[in-house]
């Protein structure tokens, strides 16, 4: 202990504020390493150079500031000395820049800014900038007789840089330019002319300090005072051009839109010029980060960000022309882009009127004038009968002649003859005088035979097309027929098609799509021949009627009537209901239609495989072509899919309409997307569709064959078993389960894809229903779904089997659990079922636990007692449950309410739903009884309120 | 010939107006009216048939998409690139109502037969319905079924169709609570019904309109000739459902046949893209806009 400690005494106990001192340090640490950036931003905080908190509670403080939240600074808050107003009056005091300048400004204000050093200033300009600086604080301390900065060009630099210094060493002297000057004054001359051209808006450019500048200001001396190029010099010239606007002297309208500049100069310099001007856009320099295309004309607000709909997706109309208006050429049309002729039918410039009577008119020339009698196709002149005469008398028909060549000769130039007439043969008789192989012609050797294929050919012309030519003399022109022109212009005749029922071999692979229009009108019969054959409707002959009505309406195509309200008495849900039964019965028959079709074609194995994946893709309408092709492309569009909609009751009130779901709950949520990746079907299958098929899958069985045993095998095919497998291989219960299916697996096809299908919809349904659970959503039972329950009732039948309780096999709460596992992670299914099987072995252990939390159920009570009537009204059937604890209770609940569920349709969505929560906190609670007991007791008290309601 | 001599296909008046690219015109219930509304921001109130502009609307503060007049000609709605779906009175030219929700640009409006309720496709993928007789700013329903923008809607008595950049033409049936997805693989750029309203034409950007029959969704017709492949352009059938028309790119109207496809006709209309075309509900008159910035009526 020091002994000055002991000098004080000390009362009560000091205030340790250790964690608060450290944690500010350990701040201060973390602040000055930079970790603190790496914080989100509402965990970050504010720190003076201490580590402390700038900003804290009002109770602390508020804020942190001045010198540990006093003013000022270390000496704390001290008044100003006081002076006396009196004798110091406070004058009228002066602002100066420096009142309203930052720190930096300031800086820059006083040459404090990076600037080469004068060492290496090779020009000057720092010095000369230095220079001006000092001058103008003298100024300041001297008033001197020219008010205001001193012109730059008054003061020249006070130091030689290096580069001065070393360009004097080389022989440059002050005010000769740096270049070379012995180059040729002439071709200087020219580019310097040149470049006068270009730049005769270069006033308002300032003189820049870079070497560029420098000689450009060079080249572009005014020509008067350096006509000689050799002794030019580097002063600076500053008035370039002639001054040519009626702007007050200095002005430059561009001083806040540069952008314009460019596109003034633009101007000027094309007006020079022949006076076409090339328009060019200024989009680019105004707006210039995105591609340029903004539309034009429609600047958008200050507060408005440019965005990607702002561009101009139309682009190629210069409406930026009329757009930049300058108004300091009051000489010229403003507007004088519109000079353009805007477009044909206005041939009159703006301002101007068309002329009522022209002085000038064009004179026009017309087309010559073609004689009536003018024939387009050249005919010769030898009248066609003097070839045809001959043909009365057959020559003799003669050997030909032994020579080969001979003959070919002759019967080509027989050909020849026959096509254009005897005048060729007149001609090549008279050409060929003295050749000795168109002997034949003057009737030597072959003249016979000649003579023969002569009329041969002929005849054969004849026969073809030129029958009329006889009784016609006198129409010089033959008259085309369609096939003649079509041939001549080498087009194919349409083949014409011929709808047989199967088109398996002709269509191939390309679908014409317009032959489909009258497909519709002509559509075959055939398909309504299977389907009367089929009647999926048997037992109930009115319904037969009704669907044999709808396939005639279906096949019909065309305009046809809209009512569809044939069939009064039936509401209108169970309308909908039987339509889509019958659509998808129709479907059902189509495609067994095809499928037999595909397997007589077993040669394309291909096809086969589409046609098996067919069976569960697939809309319901594309099935409208007969034959593989559609079966081959089950991409071909359009493709038609049904889903369930909910219109709002609002909506339906607005339109008129009676709400199709009047007083039931609303849908859950359509969650497609997830329920892409959890069907391994093909993409294409929607859970919905898939559920339509395995309906038609149903009624196909309840039809064709009837006999009760097929619905215990739709009840097996419930579980199927690949599934499972895929996921869970390593599950012993499945094994079981795959024992008991077995058959099933070496049954049909068919019947694996109706499990499939039905696995498909099983999917489909716990999914949503478990999503409309975890988004707060009631769960629907729409019209479909009861239909999809029915099979639960099934497997609720084999569940009352003896040994096949609920550890045996995985009843559909398993099954969802791992569909949901799924989702989040596939290893998280396996110990999860063996936290269930822990589960279901102790269940004494867990209706302790219950007993033991029984005092805090009340509150559960009261909350459930919150919610809705309706759900009370379900709580009477299931109070029973309540009062036994057993573990065991909640399955024998669950069947017992399985059972009622037949009793009504409302009763059954309440079991249902119970049901699902069941599974739901199974799920959870089995999840966690893994890591803590506390979280098991929270839950099953939980779950316990859920039984209540 | 004789086809094409009862096709509007003479330029009667140009509407002058806009300044910009005209993105859509349309006749109001019978004809006698019509209102273009394009990226200037402002919507037009036209007289066709004198040639005339009787009132300009201003509210919108990006350009204008789309708009709809009520049967009875007293309201109509309006929507475009701001977000929002505008309900005007047509003689005072004030906004009634706005109504906000959508998360993008919308692309079409549509009343209802009834003009109870506004139906808006938004590049949002999202159809809402919004409605005109309660004070509720929230929208009746959204309807988000589509995977990519909705280009285009159709009301019928009983009916939302509407046309998305995925591919689908999807029908809301009210009645019975059914989506019908009716995939075509090309995306939608504009869908018009028939008169007797059977069929449904849907323009893809493929270039090709596609004739659907709306109680199958088999495809009855396609047809081809004109440029659609990166614009909305619309496409509509006459009134008497003999023809189709349809907007090209490079400014060209085409007809065809309804049966048999074939070009009837068609015929320069403006120097660039056609926005948009409609089709007098009684008389043979035409309205064509495009980006030009003019507004074409065509008659016989």
């Amino acid at each position: 202990m020091a002994s000055d400690e002991e000098d004080f005494v000390f009362h009560g106990t000091p205030i340790e504020r250790e964690e608060e001192i450290a944690s500010r340090k350990k701040k201060a640490v973390a602040g000055a390493s930079g970790n603190l950036r790496t914080l989100p931003a509402w965990k970050q905080e504010v720190t003076d150079e201490e580590g402390r908190r700038r900003f804290h509670g009002a109770f602390t403080g508020g804020y942190s500031a001045g010198y540990y939240n006093t003013v000022g600074s270390k000496d704390g808050w001290a008044p100003q000395s006081f002076t006396s107003s009196r004798k110091n009056r406070a004058g009228a005091r002066k602002q100066s820049i420096s009142d309203f300048l930052d720190e930096d400004e300031k800086a820059d204000m006083e040459g404090q800014s990076l600037s080469a050093s004068s060492q290496f200033d090779t020009f000057g300009f720092t010095a000369a900038e230095y220079s001006r600086k000092q001058v103008e604080k003298e100024q300041h301390e001297r008033p001197s007789a020219i008010p205001g900065p001193v012109p730059d060009e008054l003061i020249a630099p006070v130091s030689e840089s290096i580069g001065v210094k070393l360009l004097l060493k080389m022989g440059w002297r002050r005010g000769h330019s740096i270049k070379d000057v012995r180059a040729s004054s002439d071709a200087r001359r020219e580019a310097r002319k040149a470049f006068l051209a270009f730049s005769t808006d270069e006033n308002t450019k300032e003189t820049s300090d870079s070497m560029v500048s420098e000689t450009e200001v060079e080249t572009s001396l005014d020509p008067q005072f350096s006509e000689d190029i050799k002794i030019s010099e580097s002063t600076p010239v500053y008035v370039l051009n002639p001054k040519q606007d009626l702007h007050g002297l200095g002005y430059d309208p561009f001083k806040h839109a540069p952008e314009f500049r460019e596109k003034k100069r633009s101007r000027l310099s094309a007006n020079k010029e022949a006076g076409f001007r090339k328009p060019l856009s200024m989009k680019e320099s105004l707006f210039g980060p995105k591609s340029g295309k903004i539309a034009p004309g429609f600047g958008i607000g200050a507060l408005e960000e440019l965005d990607v709909e702002d561009e101009d997706v139309y682009g190629g109309y210069d409406f930026d022309q009329t757009y930049v208006i300058e108004d300091e050429q009051p000489a010229k049309p403003s507007n004088d882009n519109r000079l353009r002729l805007t477009s044909k039918e206005h041939d009159v410039l703006p301002g101007f009127g068309a002329a009522k009577n022209s002085d000038y008119s064009m004179e026009r020339f017309n087309p010559p004038k073609i004689p009536k009698d003018f024939v387009t196709r050249h005919k010769f002149s030898g009248p066609l009968e003097a070839e045809t005469k001959p043909t009365l008398s057959a020559p003799p028909d003669v050997p030909p002649p032994a020579d080969n060549n001979l003959k070919l000769l002759i019967e080509g130039f027989a050909t020849f003859v026959s096509r254009c007439g005897k005048l060729y043969e007149d001609l090549s008789r008279e050409k060929n005088q003295s050749n000795q192989l168109f002997d034949f012609l003057r009737g030597g050797n072959g003249h016979e035979y000649y003579a023969r294929r002569l009329w041969e050919e002929q005849q054969k012309r004849g026969d073809q097309s030129k029958l009329t030519i006889d009784v016609k003399p006198s129409s010089s022109v033959q008259k085309m027929t369609a096939e003649e022109r079509g041939s001549l212009l080498g087009e194919k005749p349409l083949q014409r098609s011929l709808k047989e029922t199967d088109t398996s071999a002709s269509s191939g692979g390309s679908f014409q799509f317009p032959t489909n229009l009258s497909d519709t009108f002509t559509k075959s019969a055939s398909t309504q021949e299977a389907a009367d054959a089929v009647k999926p409707f048997k037992d109930d002959t009115a319904k037969q009627e009704r669907f044999e009505q709808f396939l005639k309406e279906k096949y019909k195509g065309g305009l046809r009537s809209t009512d569809f309200n044939r069939v009064n008495s039936m509401s209108e849900s169970a309308r909908a209901q039987e339509r889509l039964d019958f659509e998808s019965a129709a479907e059902a028959i189509e495609k067994g239609k095809a499928y037999k079709e595909v397997r007589r074609a077993t040669e394309r194995p291909l096809d086969f495989l589409a046609g098996g994946l067919q069976f569960t893709s697939g809309g319901t309408e594309q099935i409208k072509d007969t034959g593989v092709v559609d079966m081959k492309s089950s991409t071909t569009y359009p493709k038609r899919e049904e889903f369930q909609w909910r219109p709002s009751p609002l909506l339906c009130k607005r339109f008129d309409l009676p709400d199709p779901f009047m007083g039931k709950l609303p849908p859950a949520p359509r969650a497609r997307n997830k329920m892409d990746s959890l069907i391994f079907m093909p993409d294409t299958v929607k859970a919905a569709s898939a559920r339509q098929v395995s309906e038609s899958q149903e009624h196909k069985k309840e039809t064709s064959i009837e006999e009760p045993e097929v619905e215990v095998e739709v009840e097996n095919v419930e579980r199927p078993v690949d599934l499972y497998k895929a996921i869970f291989s390593d599950d012993s219960e499945d094994d079981e389960d795959q024992v008991m299916n077995g058959k099933i697996q070496e049954g049909q096809e068919k019947k694996n894809e109706a499990a499939a299908s039905t696995l498909n919809r099983l999917i489909a349904g716990d999914f949503l229903e478990s999503l409309g659970k975890e988004l707060g959503f009631e769960v629907p039972s729409d019209v479909p779904y009861q239909e999809g329950t029915k099979p639960m009732e099934e497997e609720n039948k084999s569940r009352s089997k003896p040994e096949s309780s609920s550890e045996k096999r995985p009843d559909r709460s398993g099954f969802k659990e791992k569909v949901e596992e799924k989702t989040s992670s596939l290893t998280l299914g396996s110990e999860d079922e063996k936290s269930r099987k822990k589960r279901e072995k102790s269940p004494r252990k867990r209706s302790g636990g219950n007993d033991l939390s029984s005092p805090s159920e009340s509150s559960g009570d009261e909350r459930s007692k919150k919610r809705s009537s309706k759900k009370d009204r379900y709580r009477n059937n299931d109070s029973e449950s309540d009062s036994s604890s057993d573990y065991h209770s909640r399955d024998k609940q669950g069947s017992r309410s399985r059972r009622k569920r037949r009793e009504s349709s409302r009763e059954k969505r309440s079991s249902h739903k119970k049901h699902s929560k069941h599974h739901r906190s199974k799920k959870s609670s089995s999840s966690k009884l893994v890591y803590s007991s506390d979280e098991d007791r929270k839950e099953s008290k939980r779950e316990k309120r859920r039984r209540r309601d | 010939m004789s086809a094409t001599a009862e096709l509007p296909t003479k330029e009667a008046h140009v509407l002058k107006g806009h300044e910009g690219a005209v993105l859509a015109a349309r006749f109001n219930g019978d004809g006698n009216y019509a209102l273009t509304c394009g990226k200037d921001r402002t919507i037009r109130l036209w007289n066709p048939h004198r040639g005339i502009l009787i009132k300009t609307y201003k509210s919108h503060g990006r350009e204008v998409r789309d708009v709809h007049v009520t049967s009875d000609n007293a309201k109509f709605c309006s929507c475009g690139g701001d977000r929002q779906v505008y309900y005007w009175d047509v003689s005072t030219g004030r906004v009634i109502r706005k109504f906000r929700g959508h998360d993008g640009e919308v692309n079409a409006v549509k009343f209802n037969d009834s003009s109870s309720v506004v139906v808006s496709a938004g590049f949002d993928r999202s159809l809402r319905v919004w409605d005109c007789r309660s004070h509720s700013v929230e929208p009746v329903q959204i309807i988000d079924t589509f995977l990519d923008t909705v280009m285009s809607v159709v009301l019928t008595k009983t009916e939302i169709i509407g046309g998305s950049v995925d591919g689908t033409v999807r029908t809301f049936d009210m009645r019975i609570g059914r989506e019908m997805s009716d995939n075509l693989g090309q995306p939608v750029n504009c869908i018009s019904i028939s008169n007797d309203g059977n069929c449904v034409l849907a323009g893809c950007l493929d270039s090709t309109l596609r004739l659907l029959d709306r109680t199958t969704g088999e495809l009855l017709q396609v047809y081809k000739g004109h440029i659609s492949k990166s614009f909305k352009t619309d496409c509509c059938l006459t009134n008497s459902d003999a023809h189709v028309i349809g907007g090209s790119e490079d400014g060209l109207v085409f007809f065809w046949d309804l049966v048999d496809a074939k070009v009837v006709s068609k015929f320069r209309a403006h120097d660039l893209v056609v926005t948009s075309v409609s089709y007098h509900p009684k008389e043979d008159c035409m309205l064509t806009s495009s980006v030009d910035g003019t507004i074409r009526v065509w008659k016989k």
